[in-house]
C-alpha cells in the first residue's frame, strides 16, 4: 500500500514522539480507504496529514456521516494546504493556523458552569451548536410547525433521514477547509421544512458557540467542525439565523472554527439566512456557505461579520433552474488588526434569474485587512437573467488595506447586469455638510461610517437583530464615546 | 465700497413693513436694539483658489453686508458666486490666498466649517449633497442639538425636537414623512431645495447664504420658499442670495444687488440694475463700472 510510504510522523517534528505509534495506525486506517478509490495523488504536507488523523482520532464516527467523513478525507488527504500563490488565498494570511498545534475540540460537557444560555434566545425557536454539537438542553424547538424537524440527524425519522443524507455533501466545489469539516464534524444539526410548510411565525435562531479555547501565545488551536443542512421542500420557507459569539470568559481565547453551512431549496421556496459573526478577536473562523436553488426559489443572505483575527466566508451559490431569485447583503468590519475575507461565487445557469450583491467592508485599523472576491458567472442559458453586484470600501486609516476582486463573468447575451466597485475613505462633501450645519466632524465622520455600514444592517429582517447589530458595531468603532 | 451704510440703514424698514402682518412685536424692539456700527460680514480683498488645481477663482471680492440687509448677487455662469459662497463656509476644495473676513467681528478664516455655522453663518447649496444611510430627522436633530450646546441649552432628545420639527415642516410646506427619508437621497430639485430652507428654519441664521434656492423651483415652490424665508429673517439678520432669476427678487426685495465677474464684485446697484441687466445682458453691465 502505497501510503504507507507517506507515515507522517517522520516528517512531522511537531508530534510529540511518545504518540507516534498510535498516530500511525490511524493513518493508515485513513489512506486505506484512500487507496480504495483511485491513485490519487496523495499530499505529502505532514501538517495537512497530521491534522487529519487528529480529526479521525477526535470522535467516533456516527453511522449516519460515514459517507461525509470517507469522501471528505479522500479530498482532505489529496489537498495541500492552501498557500499565498493560490488564487484563493492569495491576500489571506493563514499562519494562525500554520503555525499553530491544531486540536480537535472534545466533546463539550455541558454542565460546565461556564457555558451560560446564550444571549439572545428571544426567539421561541433557537438552537444551541457547541464546539459543533446540537445541545438539546440548551434549545427549544417546540413551536414549530407538523413536519419540520431541528435537531441531530441521529435523532431524525428513518425516511427523512434518508432524504437528508442524500444531500449531505452534495456540493464539490469545496475547499481544504470544507474537507476539515466534513472531516471533524461530530454531528449534522438538520433543519428540515417539508414541502409547502411556511415557518414565518418565528425564524430559527441557531447559535454557535465555541467553550474551547488557548490562552493567548499558546501553541495550541482548538478547531470545533460545526455542520448544517437546510433543507427546504418545495414551496416551503424558512428563517434562519445564524450567529457565532463567545460563550462568557471566552472573548479573549484563542479558538478556530470551522464551520460549514449547506442550504437546499426546493422549487418556488424561500430562506431568509442571517448571519452574525462576533467571534473573539484573537479566533480564527473560517465559514462555508453552499447553496443549491431550484426553479423558482429564493434565497437572502444578510450578513455582518466583525469578529476574529482571521475571519473568511466562503459562499457559493449554485442555481439549478429558471426564475431564482438572490440577494447578498454583506458587512465586514476590520476595527482591529486583523482580516475579512469575502469569497463568493454565484453560478446562474438557467434562464430569468435574478441576483443582487451588495459588498461593503470598513478598514478602521492600520493593520487592518479586508478582502472581497466575488464572482458571478452568466452562462451560455442564463438568458434574460438580472445580476447586479457593487462593492464598497471604506479605508479610515492610512495604510488599511483592502483587496477587492469583483468580478461578472457574462457569456450569455441577452442580459441586464451592472457592476461596481468604490474604495474610498469618507466623502468630504458629505463631511462638509455636515460641518456646514455646525455638526463636529468627529461626530460627522462618526455617523458616516456608521451610516455606511447601517445600509448592510437595515436588511436584517428582524428589529431585535438590527438594534443588536447596530449597538455592537457601533462599540466596535467607537469603543469609547465620550 | 460694496455697499453705502446710507443704503443699510433704510433696511430694516423695509423688513419692518414687510413682517407686520406676519409675525410679532418683539423683533420690533431687536431692531433698536441690535443696530451696531459694525457690519455684519466685511469681505476685502478676497482671493482664492482650487486647492487641486491651483486655479484662482476669486480674485479680490470686496462686499460688506450689514444686520437686516438683503443682498443679492448676480453674474454669469462660471463667475465665481458659488466659490464665493463656498469659501466663506470653509470649504475644503478652496484655498485662501488672500484678504480678510470678518463676520460678527471676529476673523472668519480661522474658524471650522462648524464654528462658523455655529456663529451663525448658514449657507444653502447649489446642489446638497445627499447622505445616504442618515435620516432627514436625525441630521436636523444633530444639527439643532449642536445649536443648543453652542447656546447653552441643553440637548433634546428626538422626540422632544418633534414639534419643533413639525412646526418647521409647515413653515417650508413640506410633508412630514420627509424626515423619515435619508438626507436628499432621491430627492427632486425642488425638495432638495426646499429641505435647505427647512435646515435654515430649524438652525436660525445671522447671514443666510441662498445659492441659487430658486433654480429648479415651480412657482409654487418658489412662493413657499420666499415666504417661509422672510418669515425667518428678522431685522437682524440678513440675506445674501445668489440668484439668475428676477422673480425671487421680487419677492424677496434685496437692497443691494451685486454682478460678479471673473472672480470679483464688478458692479454695485439696487434692483433697478436687474432690469439693465435684462435688457442688455451681464458684458454691458460690468462693463459701466
Ligand atoms: N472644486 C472645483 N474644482 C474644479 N473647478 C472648480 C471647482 N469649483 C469651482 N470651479 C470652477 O471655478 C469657476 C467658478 O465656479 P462657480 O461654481 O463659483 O461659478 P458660479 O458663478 O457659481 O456659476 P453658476 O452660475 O453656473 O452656478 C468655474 O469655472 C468652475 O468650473
Ligand atoms: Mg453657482
Amino acid at each position: 500500500m502505497s501510503g504507507i510510504a507517506l507515515t507522517p510522523a517522520a516528517y512531522n517534528p511537531v508530534i510529540p514522539s511518545s504518540s507516534c505509534s498510535l498516530k500511525y495506525q490511524k493513518s493508515f486506517r485513513v489512506k486505506t480507504r484512500v487507496s480504495l478509490n483511485n491513485a490519487i495523488s496523495i499530499s505529502s504536507d505532514p501538517f495537512v496529514l497530521e491534522l487529519a488523523e487528529a480529526l479521525e482520532d477526535s470522535v467516533a464516527t456516527p453511522k449516519t456521516l460515514q459517507k461525509l467523513r470517507q469522501s471528505s478525507s479522500h479530498s482532505l488527504l489529496s489537498t495541500p494546504w492552501p498557500s499565498r500563490k493560490d488564487e484563493p488565498f492569495r491576500f489571506t494570511d493563514l499562519s494562525i493556523l500554520r503555525s499553530s498545534q491544531i486540536l480537535p475540540a472534545k466533546t463539550p460537557t455541558i454542565t460546565d458552569a461556564h457555558i451560560t444560555v446564550p444571549p439572545d434566545s428571544q426567539f421561541p425557536c433557537h438552537v444551541t451548536i457547541i464546539d459543533g454539537h446540537f445541545v438539546n438542553s440548551m434549545s427549544n424547538v417546540t413551536e414549530i410547525p407538523d413536519g419540520v424537524y431541528v435537531g441531530s440527524l441521529s435523532n431524525l425519522d428513518p425516511t427523512v433521514a434518508d432524504r437528508v443524507s442524500e444531500l449531505v455533501s452534495g456540493f464539490d466545489g469545496g475547499d481544504l477547509f470544507w474537507s476539515i469539516n466534513g472531516m471533524g464534524a461530530p454531528d449534522l444539526t438538520v433543519v428540515y421544512v417539508p414541502e409547502g410548510c411556511r415557518v414565518v411565525q418565528s425564524p430559527i435562531h441557531l447559535s454557535y458557540l465555541s467553550s474551547q479555547g488557548s490562552k493567548e501565545g499558546s501553541n495550541d488551536l482548538i478547531v470545533s467542525n460545526p455542520r448544517v443542512l437546510v433543507v427546504v421542500e418545495k414551496g416551503g420557507e424558512v428563517d434562519i439565523i445564524e450567529e457565532f459569539s463567545n460563550v462568557e470568559g471566552n472573548e479573549n481565547e484563542c479558538y478556530w472554527s470551522n464551520a460549514a453551512l449547506e442550504v437546499v431549496i426546493g422549487e418556488g421556496g424561500k430562506v431568509r439566512h442571517s448571519y452574525i459573526q462576533t467571534q473573539s478577536s484573537l479566533s480564527a473562523h473560517i465559514k462555508w456557505t453552499s447553496v443549491r436553488q431550484e426553479s423558482s426559489s429564493t434565497y437572502e443572505l444578510t450578513e455582518v461579520s466583525a469578529g476574529g483575527k482571521l475571519g473568511r466566508h466562503n459562499l457559493h451559490i449554485k442555481q439549478l433552474g429558471p426564475d431564482t431569485v438572490t440577494e447578498l447583503s454583506t458587512l465586514h468590519l476590520s476595527v482591529g488588526n486583523q482580516t475579512q475575507d469575502l469569497h463568493s461565487s454565484l453560478v446562474l445557469d438557467h434562464p430569468r434569474g435574478y441576483s443582487r450583491q451588495l459588498h461593503k467592508c470598513i478598514v478602521a485599523h492600520s493593520q487592518g485587512q479586508a478582502v472581497f472576491d466575488g464572482n458571478v458567472k452568466v452562462n451560455r442559458y442564463a438568458q434574460q437573467t438580472d445580476a447586479g453586484q457593487l462593492t464598497r470600501s471604506l479605508l479610515l486609516e492610512p495604510r488599511a488595506t483592502v483587496n477587492v476582486k469583483p468580478n461578472l463573468q457574462i457569456i450569455a447575451d441577452d442580459v441586464k447586469c451592472s457592476h461596481g466597485a468604490a474604495i474610498s475613505d469618507l466623502e468630504q462633501s458629505q463631511l462638509l455638510y455636515f460641518q456646514a450645519r455646525g455638526i463636529d466632524s468627529e461626530t460627522a465622520r462618526r455617523v458616516l461610517i456608521f451610516a455606511f455600514g447601517g445600509e448592510v444592517i437595515d436588511k436584517f429582517p428582524y428589529s431585535s437583530i438590527r438594534d443588536r447589530v447596530r449597538s455592537q458595531i457601533k462599540s466596535l468603532l467607537d469603543p469609547s464615546p465620550k | 465700497m460694496a455697499s453705502s451704510s446710507s443704503l443699510s440703514l433704510s433696511l430694516p424698514f423695509q423688513f419692518r413693513f414687510r413682517r407686520n402682518n406676519t409675525h410679532t412685536l418683539r423683533n420690533f424692539t431687536r431692531v433698536t436694539a441690535s443696530t451696531t456700527d459694525i457690519p455684519l460680514l466685511q469681505v476685502n480683498d478676497l482671493r482664492a483658489k482650487i486647492v487641486e488645481s491651483n486655479v484662482e477663482i476669486l480674485r479680490g471680492v470686496n462686499l460688506t453686508v450689514n444686520r437686516g440687509e438683503v443682498h443679492a448677487i448676480m453674474g454669469k455662469n462660471g463667475s465665481g458666486k458659488s466659490t464665493f459662497a463656498k469659501v466663506l463656509v470653509g470649504h475644503p476644495d478652496y484655498e485662501v490666498t488672500g484678504g480678510s473676513v470678518v463676520f460678527k467681528g471676529e476673523n472668519l478664516l480661522e474658524m471650522e466649517p462648524e464654528e462658523r455655522a455655529l456663529e451663525g453663518l448658514f449657507m444653502s447649496f447649489q446642489s446638497p449633497v445627499a447622505i445616504p444611510g442618515v435620516s432627514n430627522d436625525q441630521f436636523l436633530v444633530m444639527a439643532y442639538n449642536a445649536r443648543r450646546k453652542k447656546l447653552g441649552l441643553p440637548e433634546l432628545g428626538p422626540l422632544e425636537c418633534f414639534s419643533y420639527l413639525m412646526e418647521k415642516l409647515q413653515l417650508v410646506n413640506m410633508k412630514p414623512d420627509f424626515l423619515n427619508r435619508n438626507v436628499n437621497e432621491g430627492f427632486s430639485g425642488g425638495e432638495r431645495k426646499r429641505n435647505e430652507i427647512l435646515q435654515l428654519a430649524v438652525l436660525g441664521a445671522d447671514l443666510a447664504i441662498l445659492d441659487e434656492i430658486d433654480s429648479g423651483l415651480d412657482v409654487d415652490a418658489l412662493r413657499d420658499v420666499a415666504s417661509a424665508v422672510s418669515r425667518i429673517l428678522t431685522p437682524e439678520n440678513s440675506l445674501l442670495m445668489i440668484t439668475h432669476y428676477r422673480r425671487i427678487l421680487d419677492l424677496l426685495k434685496p437692497t443691494h444687488v451685486h454682478v460678479m465677474d471673473n472672480g470679483k464684485i464688478a458692479r454695485t446697484g439696487d434692483i433697478t440694475m436687474v432690469e439693465a441687466i435684462e435688457a442688455d445682458g451681464y458684458e454691458t453691465v460690468s462693463a459701466l463700472t
